[in-house]
C-alpha cells in the first residue's frame, strides 16, 4: 500500500544553483547529497514536512535525466510514492499489466526503489520507494 | 533563515483530460480520488487525491476531446507556509519576484506565486486560515 509522497524529483542543470532557492531561500534542510555513478546523476534530497524534494543533476550525457533536461529543460521529472514493501508494489503493478522500467527493485537515493514506465500513467514518471531501515541514505 | 514552509501542500499534474488521468492513477496506484470540481473562473476540470499531508491535483481543460490521446505531466507544486506575508517578504528580500498574496480557491487561504528562480518548477506558497471563511459563523 502506498503510504505517502516520499519525494518529487526536479531535474536541474546545476544542483548547487538550484539549492540557492530550495536550501538557502526556502530554508529546507539537505538530507542527502550524493553522486549515483551508475545512474549518472547527482541527487540532493531536501526535507519538507513528511516529504522531500529531490534535485537531480546529470553528471553525464547518456542518461535518461540528461536526455530529459536536453529535451524539456529544467522542471518536475517524477513523483515517488513510499511503501513499506516495494517488492509487493512492483509485483502488484506487474500483475495489473503496467509497463515497468525496473523489473526488480534496486538501491537508490530514497532506499529500495523502482520506476514504472511513464506510458503507464499518461506520461507521468512514477517511482516506488521503501526507505532502508537505517535511514534512506 | 527559511520562510516557515511546513510541507508540500499540493502537486499539480496537468493534462488534457484530468478525469482520465485521475482514474488511471486510482487504478494503477490504488489511490482514492476524493473530490472533483470545476475551478471557478477558468472552468478547469479538477480532481483531487490526498496522501497524508500532500494533495495530488489533477488539472485539465473544461472541454475534453474524446479522440485525443491523453497526455499528462507533472507541472508544479505549492508549499504550505505559516505566514504568507512574512514568507513573501523574506523571498523578496532575497531577490526573488513573488506576486502579492491573493485569495485562494481553498476557503480561508491565501496564495502567492514565485516567479522565476525555481529551476523550471511553477511554484506557489499557500497559507490556510489566513482569511475569514465566508459563511462561517464565529
Amino acid at each position: 500500500m502506498l503510504k505517502k509522497i516520499h519525494h518529487v524529483g526536479v531535474v536541474v542543470h546545476s544542483a548547487d544553483e538550484a539549492m540557492k532557492f530550495y536550501r538557502d531561500a526556502l530554508g529546507l534542510k539537505v538530507t542527502a547529497d550524493r553522486v549515483i555513478e551508475d545512474q549518472g546523476v547527482r541527487g540532493v534530497l531536501l526535507e519538507i514536512g513528511g516529504s522531500e524534494i529531490e534535485l537531480l543533476e546529470p553528471t553525464r550525457d547518456d542518461t535518461g535525466v540528461a536526455k530529459f533536461l536536453a529535451s524539456r529543460g529544467e522542471g518536475m521529472h517524477h513523483i515517488c510514492f513510499e511503501s513499506d514493501d516495494v517488492d509487493a508494489e512492483l509485483e502488484g503493478a506487474r500483475q495489473k499489466g503496467i509497463e515497468l522500467i525496473d523489473q526488480k527493485p534496486r538501491l537508490g537515493l530514497a532506499g529500495m526503489i523502482c520506476f514504472l514506465h511513464p506510458k503507464s500513467n499518461h506520461g507521468v514518471l512514477v517511482e516506488f520507494a521503501t526507505p532502508l531501515t537505517d535511514g534512506h541514505h | 533563515m527559511g520562510i516557515g514552509a511546513t510541507h508540500i501542500d499540493h502537486i499539480v499534474i496537468s493534462s488534457n483530460n484530468s478525469g482520465a488521468v485521475a482514474q488511471t492513477f486510482a487504478d494503477n496506484l490504488g489511490i482514492e480520488i476524493k473530490r472533483k470540481m470545476i475551478r471557478p473562473g477558468t472552468s478547469a476540470q479538477l480532481a483531487f487525491a490526498k496522501l497524508q499531508e500532500v494533495v495530488l491535483e489533477f488539472a485539465g481543460p473544461p472541454e475534453v476531446k474524446p479522440d485525443e490521446e491523453v497526455k499528462a505531466k507533472l507541472w508544479g507544486m505549492v508549499l504550505a507556509v505559516e505566514d504568507i506575508d512574512a514568507a513573501v517578504s523574506e523571498l523578496r528580500a532575497k531577490g526573488y519576484t513573488v506576486g502579492d498574496p491573493t485569495k485562494a480557491v481553498q476557503p480561508g487561504a491565501k496564495i502567492a506565486t514565485v516567479k522565476g528562480g525555481t529551476s523550471g518548477v511553477p511554484f506557489a506558497l499557500i497559507q490556510y486560515n489566513a482569511l475569514p471563511i465566508e459563511g462561517a459563523s464565529s
